[in-house]
């Protein structure tokens, strides 16, 4: 909704006022934009899980249900068997040979390698973690079943230990599928490689049926078992989302916002804020990992003209993200600052739309807020806000003193209202008509420590020395700061308080800028960035604690892979 | 219940399975007084030529059942001994044995003819390997006792031994489940 402030306005002109703008209220019992649902996929795994949950519990139970399946299964397997040929034999024993030790450890250590080549550490521990679980669970169900190979029909192959599930199958269902979340880009070619990876399975299996190795049940329920771990795992521990494949460069940890997506983005805005998109596009991926920032082109009104809006997508797995972040933080230095994690997406957006309000309110050149918009209740949310049309990030854009003068006084006004902005770097410093704007605000923290308001000002004074020179930036800000609060703020700054972008540059830059700034500055004892705390050694002995559990499981279960 | 909850509680299942897993094998004992365990149908599976499977009477004192490995062509369980240590015994059902050591075939397929002692080292690191021949398979005894372990033991070890005769296993498949367990005292199977 279009912001209006001031006073309300007569009840018959409220009553008409959504109309007018365009906005309408979802009734109860509508759809949302975007409805979440299991999908046709979803449904069809949740179906045959729960098919062989059901079988495996009632064999559990009832022995008179393991005789039954056993009777069906032979009678099953006599019919394959009645199509046993010599030449068809030796066809299925070489198809069998692809779910044999080798053949699977091929496919495990190269897409670990792979991983490893390219960098994916986070898919390598998954991968590892999924197959590393596959193999203990499929174990532990098959000593606990205890079922024998076929029996009625002549076994044509080799085999090792009780058949429900089959390991084989299971380990190279888990083994394809894994190799496919992790190595293959998500779209098409991951659709297609899927499908290929299901043929595969598919022949092995028939192959094993053929062979009597397994019984239909058993080795269906390896595939099934299998493929699931490896696509559980995945989706929840590493979604596409926030640690896609991809193998171009930079980050695109976003959202598809095409398909139903999309649709549903454009009929949300329509109906939430009023306003008509044409056009959606994701922008400056590169600077942001935590959400799916877009732009999107809107329809002008009678008052205003066709325009573009900036917007921020937020989905659960970003949340995930933010968790994840703020743990590994809080271990590697403690409590520097808030770094209680949300709980829900839609506290994520509220906080930024409210860090977004704020700033507007003090007076800081921030986006105006357009407001939240609901695409899947409590799963996905969008923050709407002004896209900065024709401004340029700050380096690359010209540098003057009005500029220096306007990034220097955005801090001291940040100070003097109680706020720090905690990511002042140069992706999200913007300058337009020569004048500086600040985007990003979800950082944002009220009543912050004076050790992160001074980074605040180290930092800010660091990109502005980027595109100008230390010296010049120091004599600007000893217009606004004392000696006592320069040599503060380069006390404090100090490794990671300072953005990962940014230090970067610096080290690119190569003037040494924060060196002639502490030069500058009357000397002072470093401001250590380590907090230690009861919560950060319990929460370092916990994690350190499961990260040996995860070593001693990874060493005792090594068989698994070598 | 939250998904960190869920998360947690899939991470412990795990860790404890998989803590379990290393104690699993042992619990599967092939008991012969136990005739209608699936691990019997298993083993008799993994040599359906033989008319004889292995298994464990009865434990002396200081001795466990350590673990079992089936597959096909092979079955082999262990047993630990709190003198001789781990893998005191080791216990194979193969089709055949090592033809060198001579040992004839009985001919009736209900019996078994044992012996054939080789003795290739002696204490303190005794080893010594026993052949048990019958129709359609033959089980190897492997004795490795640590330490300065009695080779007496083995008599001890030999006396936790024994034989199940497939035909009691066919027929708790067939009065059980219908089916032909295919090989030995089976009715033929579909090949």
């Amino acid at each position: 909704m279009e912001s209006t402030r001031g006073e309300t306005p007569p009840i018959e002109q409220q009553r008409r006022a959504p109309r007018a703008s365009g906005a309408r209220r979802r009734p109860s019992g509508e759809a949302p934009p975007l409805p979440h649902g299991l999908g046709k996929t979803g449904t069809f795994w949740l179906l045959v899980i729960g098919y062989f949950v059901t079988v495996l519990i009632g064999v559990l139970i009832f022995p008179s249900a393991a005789r039954l399946f056993e009777r069906f299964d032979s009678m099953r397997m006599r019919w394959i068997a009645s199509f046993r040929v010599g030449w068809l034999t030796h066809v299925m024993l070489w198809i069998n040979t692809l779910s044999s030790r080798w053949v699977i450890r091929v496919i495990r250590w190269g897409t670990i390698l792979a991983l490893i080549a390219f960098k994916r550490w986070r898919q390598l521990w998954v991968f590892i973690g999924a197959v590393m679980f596959l193999e203990i669970a499929a174990y532990q169900i098959s000593l606990s079943m205890a079922r024998p190979r076929p029996l009625d029909v002549t076994i044509l192959a080799g085999w090792n230990g009780y058949s429900m599930p089959s390991r084989p199958l299971a380990g190279l269902a888990v083994s394809l599928v894994g190799a496919t979340y992790s190595l293959v880009v998500a779209g098409r070619p991951r659709y297609r490689t899927k499908w290929a990876v299901a043929i595969v399975v598919a022949i092995v299996v028939f192959a094993r049926l053929y062979l009597a190795i397994d019984q239909p049940t058993s080795a269906g329920f390896g595939a099934v078992f299998g493929a699931a771990i490896a696509i559980v795992a995945f989706r929840w521990f590493c979604p596409n989302d926030v640690f896609p494949v991809s193998y171009r460069r930079g980050k695109s940890a976003h959202l598809d916002v095409g398909g139903a997506r999309g649709a549903a983005i454009v009929a949300a805005v329509s109906d939430q804020l009023g306003l008509e998109v044409l056009d959606i596009k994701p922008v400056g991926l590169e600077g942001s990992g935590g959400s799916t920032p877009l732009r999107l082109r809107v329809k002008g009104s009678d008052d205003r003209p066709e325009r573009y809006l900036f917007a921020k997508l937020y989905a659960r797995s970003h949340v995930r993200a933010d968790r994840w972040y703020k743990l590994g933080r809080s271990i590697l230095y403690g409590a520097l600052e808030d770094e209680t994690p949300f709980k829900t997406v839609r506290r994520f957006v509220e906080y930024e739309d409210y860090t977004l309000r704020l700033l507007n309110d003090v007076g800081i050149p921030t986006p105006e807020p357009y407001g939240v918009v609901e695409i899947t209740p409590e799963r996905e949310y969008m923050i709407v806000m002004e896209f900065f049309d024709g401004a340029v990030e700050i380096g690359d854009a010209e540098i003057d003193d009005t500029v220096i003068d306007e990034g220097l006084g955005l801090i001291r006004r940040m100070w003097e209202t109680g706020l720090a902005h905690r990511d002042v770097k140069p992706a999200n410093l913007m300058v337009r008509d020569g004048h500086l704007k600040v985007i990003d605000v979800f950082f944002v923290q009220v009543r912050p420590s004076p050790w992160r308001q001074a980074v605040d000002l180290a930092n800010m004074m660091m990109v502005l020395a980027l595109r100008t020179d230390a010296d010049r930036v120091y004599r600007r800000a000893l217009l606004l700061f004392s000696e006592d609060e320069l040599a503060e703020a380069f006390a404090a700054a100090r490794g990671v308080a300072s953005p990962t972008q940014l230090r970067t540059m610096m080290k690119q830059d190569g003037r040494g800028i924060l060196e002639r700034f502490r030069e500058l500055a009357p000397a002072r004892r470093p401001v250590s960035i380590q907090r230690w705390s009861v919560r950060r050694i319990a929460l370092t002995a916990g994690v350190a604690a499961l990260a040996l559990l995860a070593i001693s499981l990874l060493i005792s279960n090594w068989a698994v892979f070598a | 219940m939250t998904r960190r909850t869920i998360t947690v509680l899939v991470a412990s299942i795990v860790a404890l399975s998989s803590l379990a897993g290393c104690s699993a094998s042992s619990s599967n004992m092939p008991q012969c007084t136990t005739t209608d365990e699936n691990l019997f149908i298993l083993m008799a599976q993994s040599v359906p030529s033989a008319t004889q499977v292995p298994c464990v009477a009865e434990l002396p004192a200081g001795w466990t059942f350590g673990g079992s490995l089936v597959q096909s062509g092979l079955t082999r369980f262990w047993l630990d001994s709190d003198r001789a240590g781990i893998h005191a015994v080791e216990v194979d059902l193969t089709r055949s044995c090592d033809p060198s050591q001579g040992v004839a075939t009985p001919p009736g397929p209900d019996e078994v003819n044992m012996d054939v002692f080789l003795v290739p080292g002696l204490p303190p690191s005794f080893t010594a390997t026993r052949f048990a021949v019958f129709e359609g398979g033959c089980v190897t005894y492997r004795y490795r006792f640590g330490g300065e372990a009695s080779p007496s033991l083995t008599v001890e070890a030999q006396e936790a031994l024994s034989f199940l005769s497939r035909r009691l296993i066919v027929r708790e498949v067939e009065l059980d489940f219908g089916l032909s367990l295919c090989g030995a005292f089976a009715k033929p199977c579909a090949s």
